[in-house]
């Protein structure tokens, strides 16, 4: 009987073109969703080109289509804008604390969940925690702007209109007159922070919940048997379980981190706008009601390599500390 | 055999999905030409698409009256009604696509700005032209307000026809507050303020704990022009907008002593605690909450329905509309609403004809327009007397209408369903007090600056009155970060 090396067997691998006649069927059931991705990723990718143009309402009704004599004078504007500077700066930091509030949070929160015995109890809490999910920004904006109300009247006297927050601050002498929360510019940031936690924590740790019931309960016993306690377990098990996830979550939701617009939208107001107005806010306001086609592209293109750099120095900071990211 | 299965299988997949993208991505639309003449030959639309935005819902029947109306006319009438809060970037988008509707229901922000980029189809010769009875039954004075003068030598011209009067804002008192101070209505400043200040003790009192003198659903309505249509008692004679003066000339309301004025007067209330503490981040409905709860003395509101809607739903409440204080000269009409037809329209003679002027006919048009179909949202009685139903989705409501607002209609026709004393006593009060705003101006500059200006405008005006600014700041502060825009807008006006 012949004896086959198997260590030095090498496989040939077919050239291509034989390979892809091989399996030219699959090819062809993979042909509708190639001609989908162009369509609806790669087409509308061509309207960058307007971020390099005059391109108004008047262009497109005259018939006479974008100017690109504009350039990059779109992008100069931008940069010598206060309005969009200041907009740029407040999304920087309205999202960088969000994000890492909701990673803290989200984690910490699906932790205590999973500390639940009961099961009725853990799916009673994790109902109670997801519904504010479902509510729309509009119905979440007029919750909040009552429960924080500082009253109606402006001299802070009368103080049997003013929300409950406020009620129970005076009750407790934390403060002396009524704070209009949405009003004030030092206390609009950190309140839209815990509006933003009591809308999302709850949806947020339903990833992380399926990532620890994938952790070995063989894990948790043998930490038992070494005198673990539930504090360490947490630490040294749960904890390092959980970082492939709550990296991977971080850098997705770093690609998001300039598209704050609702929650924004429906919670500011002029007494705040040098605080809270950010680029969504800001290119509402220039192109949908000025209608300038060009600017907002630009804003939007800006927008997007901003996210994408983001997204790869994070990944690639993730794989220079860990060994691996996501991309 | 199984080979030959999976083959046939996915290639048969592979071309609906081919040819059902292909059929997704085509063309479906056609026969718009762009553009038509303004001639009075027309021939009969064999269909016409609208976006309407203020009739009544498709489950309380709307397409019943376009059904009835293709049965009266022989035309289809599409109409697309888009979400509210999302209508006019729906409309935007429209036209940025190259694809609006044949006739749209555009605000006064937005017509001039689509008039300007020649987005519009001018209507001047048309409505000259027509021999439709509305032209005998109109209110003129409506359709010059929606006039406007692109600036291409053209002059005056007519881009959108109103749909309604163009309203605004009264202020609404309340009888029996004003009656326990022994006061009547105020008619100057002094007046005003004055009652404002009785209202006050109300709350100092006990007798209505939290009373809130005044309330309105902001400061400056810089969504929508005319940027002063609340609160007119304290702007009186300023103009926080650019206006044209007598000699012809442009000029900047806002940085005018006029406007410190006016700011001076709101700071000053405001302090009092005059002014509902909220009036920065008010929204129309939370005001009327508040009214409705019974703690608001004056609220300044539209003019007209609200009337008894605001009495109605305020246990013990009996309200008067006051008529403008003698230094405001009067309340503000807003520029009506217009039906504009596009350019993207291939018969727009027609649709003017058959739609525009079909809708403001005194007779079954406008009824139908106004007051829906007959047996869904009305009906005549035995004795002849004509009543509204109610409406399909909320049985406990009279319907108000289809299309028009029968309070606001810019027609004078036997509407045979009488309107509630108290809404045609509060709009007698306002018609008898107002003015009308004129089109907002409009140019590429305006457009570039506009959305810019607009924040530092409500920045300053919020924060003078919170006391956050002093007056001299407010204005210090307008005058040197607007500068430029200012700057620009104006050399642009007048040069």
């Amino acid at each position: 009987m012949a004896k086959v090396n198997v260590d030095t067997l090498v496989v040939k691998k077919p050239p291509l073109g034989v390979r892809m006649y091989k399996y030219r069927y699959f090819y062809l059931m993979a042909l509708p969703v190639v001609i989908l991705l162009l369509i609806f990723y790669y087409w509308p990718m061509l309207g960058i080109r307007y971020a390099f143009s005059t391109y108004k309402l008047k262009h497109i009704t005259s018939g006479q289509g974008p100017d690109y004599s504009t350039g990059i004078g779109n992008f100069q504007k931008l940069f010598t804008d206060r309005f969009f500077l200041d907009a740029f700066r407040n999304t920087v930091i309205l999202s960088f604390w969000n994000l890492v509030f909701a990673t803290v949070f989200t984690v910490i929160v699906a932790l205590l969940i999973n500390e639940i015995q009961a099961e009725w109890g853990k799916k009673f809490v994790q109902t109670v925690l997801y519904l504010p999910h479902f509510l729309s920004w509009v119905v979440v904006a007029s919750i909040f702007t009552l429960i924080l109300s500082a009253g109606s009247d402006a001299t802070g006297v009368d103080t049997s209109t003013v929300g409950f927050i406020n009620a129970v601050f005076l009750k407790l002498g934390i403060i002396s007159k009524p704070v209009s929360f949405l009003t004030e510019k030092s206390t609009w940031r950190p309140a839209w922070y815990i509006i933003q936690r009591w809308k999302e924590t709850g949806w947020g740790t339903i990833i992380y919940l399926a990532a620890l019931s994938g952790i070995s309960p063989d894990l948790y016993e043998a930490a038992e048997i070494d005198g673990a306690g539930r504090l360490k377990q947490t630490w040294y098990i749960t904890l390092p379980s959980l970082m492939n996830t709550i990296l991977i979550v971080f850098i997705l939701n770093l690609a998001k981190i300039l598209n704050v617009f609702e929650s924004v939208f429906v919670l500011y107001n002029e007494l705040v706008y040098s605080v809270s107005d950010v680029i969504q806010t800001y290119t509402y306001r220039k192109g949908i009601q000025g209608n300038d086609y060009g600017y907002s592209t630009a804003i939007g293109l800006f927008k997007s390599v901003i996210s994408l750099f983001l997204v790869t120095g994070a990944d690639y900071v993730a794989k220079r500390i860990r060994g691996y990211g996501i991309v | 055999m199984k080979k030959k299965l999976i083959r046939l299988t996915s290639m048969g997949l592979a071309a609906v999905m081919t040819f059902g993208l292909a059929a997704c991505t085509g063309n479906g639309g056609g026969g718009s030409n762009g553009g038509g003449s303004a001639s009075l030959e027309y021939s009969k639309p064999d269909s016409i698409k609208m976006t309407f935005d203020t009739c009544m819902t498709p489950e309380n029947g709307v397409n019943d009256v376009c059904a009835k109306y293709e049965e009266l006319t022989g035309i289809k009438l599409e109409l697309e009604k888009p979400d509210h809060a999302k209508y006019y970037e729906k409309i935007t988008l429209s036209f940025a696509s190259g694809n609006p509707s044949d006739v749209i229901e555009m605000g006064s922000t937005y017509y001039p700005e689509n008039a300007n980029n020649g987005a519009l189809w001018d209507m001047t010769d048309a409505w000259e032209n027509t021999t439709a009875h509305c032209k005998e039954i109109i209110d003129e004075s409506y359709v010059d307000a929606l006039k406007m003068d692109v600036r291409d030598g053209s002059g005056m011209r007519l881009y959108g026809f109103p749909t309604v009067a163009g309203n605004g804002t009264i202020t609404y008192v309340r009888e029996d507050w004003l009656k326990d101070a022994g006061m009547d209505l105020p008619t100057d400043y002094d007046g005003f303020i004055k009652m404002l200040r009785a209202f006050k003790e109300r709350g100092s009192n006990g007798k209505t704990p939290g009373a809130i003198p005044l309330t309105a659903a902001g400061l400056l309505n810089n969504g929508e022009t005319p940027y002063d249509i609340y609160l007119r008692e304290f702007y009186q004679d300023a103009i926080p907008d650019f206006y044209q003066k007598e000699d012809g000339t442009w000029a900047d309301g806002f940085s005018e002593p006029e406007m410190a004025a006016a700011l001076t007067r709101f700071r000053e209330a405001f302090a009092e605690g005059l002014i509902d503490g909220e009036v920065v981040t008010n929204k129309t409905s939370t005001c009327r909450d508040k009214f409705n709860s019974g703690l608001v003395g004056a609220f300044n509101y539209w003019a007209g329905m609200w009337d008894a809607k605001l009495e109605d739903n305020t246990p013990g409440a009996t309200l008067l509309p006051m008529p403008a204080i003698k230094e405001t000269g009067g309340y503000t009409e807003r520029v009506p609403t217009a039906l504009v037809i596009t350019n993207n329209c291939s018969n727009p003679v027609g649709v003017f004809e058959d739609l525009i002027m079909y809708s403001h006919d005194g007779g079954e048009g406008q009824m139908l327009f106004t007051r829906g179909v007959e047996g869904e949202h009305y009906e005549v009685k035995e004795d002849g007397t004509t009543v509204a139903l109610k409406y399909l989705e909320d049985p406990t409501k009279d319907v108000e209408k289809s299309f028009y607002a029968p309070e606001l209609s810019i027609t004078k026709w036997d509407d045979p369903i009488k309107l509630d004393p108290r809404v045609e006593n509060s709009l007698e009060v306002f018609r008898s007090n107002r003015k009308f705003a004129t089109v907002p101006v409009v140019s590429d500059v305006i457009s570039d600056s506009l959305a810019n200006l607009n924040v530092i405008k409500g920045e300053v005006c919020a924060n003078v009155i919170h006391g956050n600014l002093t007056v001299d700041e407010g204005m210090e502060k307008y005058n040197k970060e607007a500068a430029p825009y200012v700057e620009a807008i104006l050399a642009d006006l007048n040069g």
